[in-house]
């Protein structure tokens, strides 16, 4: 990792002060897990302080960001896709990391951590399976035992992912009860973990969960705006003027966001899947349609039913498939220091084949529904302006959904 | 004193432990489950009522089945409150605790909870995903009567934190063994043993356990140990 560092932890120390109580963002975050958990969080945020100013903890992080992952990846100018839309689009190409997405940046320092707990198990759920994919991997690296939770449902529709987990020699738990989704999976997860804590370490993808987890996420994943930041810099010799991630539960948003949040002439715009549109109701954006409420430990925006039952999320892309955010996005909505928009899943298959055809680049759909808001917002913008957009993976593992999308068919996520 | 504190009294002059029933609220229906709680003062001194939420993280996939019927069937908690009052002026005096999750509590409004609370004779909450550091805003709403009382929650986890757990605790305080789960059945690991003895010396309130069965048939003698058990024999 040539760019930058953990040594760096001013916007870090900035979000503590930030925090109106131990864990919050503004009223968002806390600890609402089961008692059994507390001391494990305690623990595990002791720990991740430590390790966090450990230069030879650091240091290994670094080496195999660099030397495993493939870090530093491009921040790449989009010439034909610029020059179409008025405006100077960068891309940040997290889809060139070692399997495919940002998702492994977290990983690796997680398990890391992990190993220096003296843990021996790792567990983690997985909607799409890019996390358990990333998971599975970094176990296998450090010879971990692994377990990924994944609803029966997606199990279904992301077989290919399943092989892949298993072929790293993870174990795939099909998880049968509600939904049998991501949402589900994190549920069983959670109760798994509680129950294992002492040897087993939960490997949490998204920037949610209970504290510390939103904010060892944002730290593993910072990294995408460190390298951004200065590649922008060396550039343009400015800061750009928007910085655009989508965002599911908000892990790759929050990577680009975190060393920008400060740069207050930067716009950030965070991008949520608007599924077959806002006013169907079948769509993820819970910052968009969602009311403050408590799952998976934290507090933050939900899609809720009127009785406080938490929604089903739905989005063409398994990834953004949802129905919370993590605490830190919320929190950066209520200040008004982040927009949240949205796009649907008609205009993010749109902006996926456009890409495709104008630069040669096959995004995931997650990173679709980006591309798809950067377009609109270039509109507004001029060729003098810029904006760096995250493009947090491949579309490779989406080959069936698009598929199945321009056959006409009933997509299957 | 509320209703579960004077129960508690009573069952200590007869030296008496205490015994809780686990209902899930709307299984199969709310009609079957305010016969049950008619019903259940003859056979347990207290009834603790799962109110359904879609995402019961700290309770097991049975539970989680039961509560996902019981929401299929259109259980919700105003339509709980409302069955806890008709129950109440019929003169059911039986203790009721609510084993909810925080965000049906969270989404009524904690203060217009709290006041439903009192008006429909809950005394007890029982907030599974609530730790003692997240607990403030629900106990200044419910101080303000102080006729329901939040039930406690300590585990062998809990180690430094249970004298500070302990230190307000009012009724009784529930005691889970490893890890998040209720106990099987009579038989405790020595580990648990001796967090028990623990938390038995250090609280001024009595001491629960919850079991997943009925273990007086199995095994009398970790009764010993406890002032009451809950049995949720799942549904």
């Amino acid at each position: 990792m040539p760019s930058g560092g953990m040594e760096d932890h001013s916007v870090d120390q900035k979000g503590e002060e930030k925090m109106s109580k131990k864990g919050y963002y503004g009223s968002f975050g806390g600890r609402f897990v089961a008692e059994s958990l507390m001391n494990t969080l305690e623990e595990l945020d002791l720990a991740f302080e430590e390790a966090k100013n450990d230069v030879g903890f650091i240091e290994e992080y670094k080496y195999y960001l660099k030397q495993y992952v493939g870090r530093e990846t491009p921040l790449y100018y989009a010439k034909r896709f610029s020059e179409k839309h008025g405006t100077k689009i960068y891309l940040k190409r997290e889809d060139l990391n070692h399997t495919g997405a940002h998702k492994i940046n977290n990983v690796i320092g997680q398990i890391l951590l992990a190993k220096r707990m003296g843990k021996k198990k790792v567990i983690a759920e997985t909607g799409a399976g890019q996390h358990g994919v990333a998971t599975a991997t970094g176990a296998a690296l450090f010879d971990m035992e692994c377990t990924v939770f994944m609803g029966e449902e997606d199990m279904k529709r992301q077989a290919l992912n399943v092989m892949r987990m298993e072929l790293l020699g993870a174990k795939v738990i099909s998880v049968r009860s509600g939904s049998n989704t991501l949402k589900d999976a994190t549920n069983e997860a959670i109760r798994i973990w509680a129950k294992s804590a002492e040897d087993t370490f939960y490997v949490i993808g998204s920037a949610v969960g209970p504290y510390p987890y939103p904010k060892i996420v944002k730290e593993f994943q910072s990294v995408i705006s460190r390298e951004a930041k200065k590649q922008f810099l060396e550039e343009e010799g400015r800061m750009p003027d928007v910085v655009m991630a989508c965002v599911g539960g908000g892990s790759n948003s929050i990577g680009m966001f975190a060393e920008f949040i400060d740069e207050k002439d930067v716009e950030l715009i965070g991008v949520e899947a608007a599924g077959r549109g806002i006013e169907t109701g079948e769509h993820a954006a819970a910052m968009a349609k969602g009311a403050a409420g408590v799952l998976h430990g934290m507090k933050s925006y939900l899609l809720q039913d009127e009785n406080g039952n938490i929604k089903l999320a739905h989005s063409i892309s398994a990834g953004l498939d949802y129905p919370g955010v993590g605490p830190e996005h919320a929190y950066l909505k209520d200040i008004e220091r982040a927009k949240y928009v949205s796009v649907t899943d008609t205009e993010a298959m749109e902006a996926l084949m456009e890409l495709c055809r104008l630069e040669g680049i096959i995004p995931a759909i997650e990173s679709a529904h980006a591309i798809a808001y950067a377009m609109k917002k270039a509109k507004t913008m001029t060729m003098e302006q810029s904006m760096i957009v995250c493009l947090s993976g491949r579309g490779d593992k989406d080959v069936h959904t698009i598929a199945d999308y321009l056959a006409g068919k009933e997509y299957l996520n | 004193m509320n209703r579960i504190e004077e129960t508690m009294e009573r069952l200590k002059e007869n030296g008496k432990k205490a015994v809780v029933t686990y209902i899930t609220a709307g299984c199969p229906d709310l009609k079957e489950t305010k016969e049950r709680i008619r019903k259940t003062k003859e056979e347990a001194d207290m009834i603790e009522l799962g109110i359904p939420f879609s995402d019961p993280v700290a309770d097991g996939p049975v539970f989680q089945d039961a509560f996902y019927n019981s929401i299929l069937h259109g259980t919700t908690l105003k339509k709980v409150f409302h069955m806890m009052e008709e129950i109440r002026k019929e003169g059911v005096e039986i203790p009721v605790i609510f084993r909810i999750y925080y965000n049906t509590i969270l989404h009524y409004g904690t203060e217009a909870f709290a006041g439903m609370c009192q008006t429909a004779g809950v005394d007890g909450l029982l907030v599974p995903d609530l730790p003692f550091e997240e607990q403030e805003e629900l106990q200044t709403a419910l101080l303000k009567d102080g006729k329901t009382i939040l039930i406690q929650i300590v585990s062998r986890a809990s180690q430094s934190r249970i004298a500070k757990i302990l230190k307000d605790a009012r009724g009784f305080v529930c005691c889970l063994s490893t890890g998040d789960e209720i106990q099987k059945d009579a038989s405790l690991c020595e580990e648990d043993f001796s967090c028990l003895k623990e938390i038995r010396e250090a609280s001024a309130v009595p001491v629960f356990m919850e079991f997943e069965t009925d273990i007086r048939k199995e095994d009398a003698s970790i009764m010993e140990l406890l002032d009451g058990a809950v049995f949720r024999c799942g549904e």
